[in-house]
């Protein structure tokens, strides 16, 4: 049947199949196209106009950037600024701690000395008193003492060592025998300022008072208990 | 055998086309005016093949001449930023809808011919 075919006919036939392959080919291909985009978007647009909206979108994304660069080195700075305040609040603190030391608000511990005098049973030796407690705080000042204590009394500037009517009384606060004197600093130093040539618990031991001095490589000493009030200093 | 082939045509066109690789949507407006062009092209074809004068050569250089000017034609007016397409489409419809005047005419007449035949072959029947 195929050979009964003209040639005009066969060409013919070929022809419409092309033809019909090329229109539905571009027909799907376009089908294909509009279904994967997302036109409810772009519908309207050509790409000129999108071409602009990029544009206006890379400017912005660019200011955006801009700003958070800005804002990134001013967080850097606050950081540092944060890091070196911390640095202060440590020295501060550190210093702190010192003067409270120094001040006597803190119990402190070190090597050192004990000095512990007794009052005697005998009649004809007088009772210690506020006076040879105070010489020997001196004495223990003078030596480089850092902290000192009567019985646990701190002794700080303002504290008062003196005899009311037949008591002892220091800060304030009445304390009996045996006095226990502790000092923390050079055990050495503070010794010697007290024993030997012209120290004063040698000059009691003369006198047959009860005296005595130990060495001791761990003094503990506790805070001074009152407040520490000013009123007049401005 | 004609439609056979173009069944063929057509289904070898949509597996071809459904596994082609994605096209810009930039470009999917050249491709639409293309599409409307090739299919104007097809109307034609018919209605010249009903009105017998039918030629292959005139047919082929329009799908494909239609086609490819209706591209060059749109790209001109996206450069002149003026919308030839437009123009195109509506001269391709327009065309589209005679031709499928022609072609609906034809057939109508050729049915109404076939229903009177049919009639008087009835009355013939009945008189004889």
């Amino acid at each position: 049947m195929k050979e009964k075919l003209k040639k005009g006919k066969v060409t013919m036939i070929i022809i419409a199949g092309l033809v019909c392959f090329v229109l539905v080919l571009v027909m799907s291909m376009q089908f294909k196209i509009i279904n994967e985009t997302d036109i409810t978007s772009i519908e309207n647009m050509r790409e000129t106009e999108l071409r602009t909206e990029l544009a206006n979108w890379k400017q912005k994304y660019e200011e955006a950037n801009t700003k958070y660069e800005e804002t990134k080195n001013m967080i850097d700075e606050y950081k540092e600024t944060d890091k070196s305040n911390n640095e202060t609040e440590e020295v501060i603190n550190n210093e702190l701690n010192q003067i409270n030391m120094s001040l006597g608000k803190t119990d402190v511990h070190g090597s050192g000395i004990e000095v512990i005098l007794k009052d005697t049973q005998n009649e004809e030796i007088p009772k210690i008193n506020a006076d040879d407690l105070l010489v020997i705080v001196n004495a223990l000042k003078l030596a480089g003492a850092e902290a000192i204590s009567i019985n646990d009394e701190r002794i700080i500037n303002m504290s008062d060592i003196v005899d009311v009517d037949s008591y002892i009384k220091v800060n304030g606060n009445r304390i009996l025998s045996p006095y226990i004197i502790k000092a923390i600093g050079n055990q050495t130093y503070l010794e010697s300022q007290l024993v030997g040539n012209g120290g004063y618990v040698d000059d009691l031991k003369k006198s047959e008072y009860d005296v005595e001095i130990q060495k001791n490589d761990n003094v503990e000493i506790l805070k001074y208990n009152g407040e520490i009030k000013t009123k007049y200093i401005e | 055998m004609i439609f056979i082939a173009i069944i063929i045509g057509c289904v070898l066109g949509a597996i071809v086309g459904m596994n082609a690789p994605m096209i810009s949507y930039t470009y999917s407006s050249y491709l639409a005016i293309a599409v409307i062009a090739a299919l104007d092209s097809v109307f034609g074809g018919i209605a010249s093949v009903i009105n017998k004068k039918f030629d292959m050569k005139i047919f082929i250089s329009g799908f494909f001449g239609n086609a490819i000017l209706a591209i060059l034609l749109t790209m001109l007016g996206q450069r002149l930023n003026v919308d030839i397409y437009l123009a195109a489409i509506v001269v391709f419809v327009w065309r589209m809808f005679s031709n499928l005047g022609i072609i609906r005419r034809y057939y109508v007449e050729k049915w109404t011919n076939k229903i009177k035949g049919l009639s008087k072959n009835k009355e013939e029947v009945e008189k004889n």
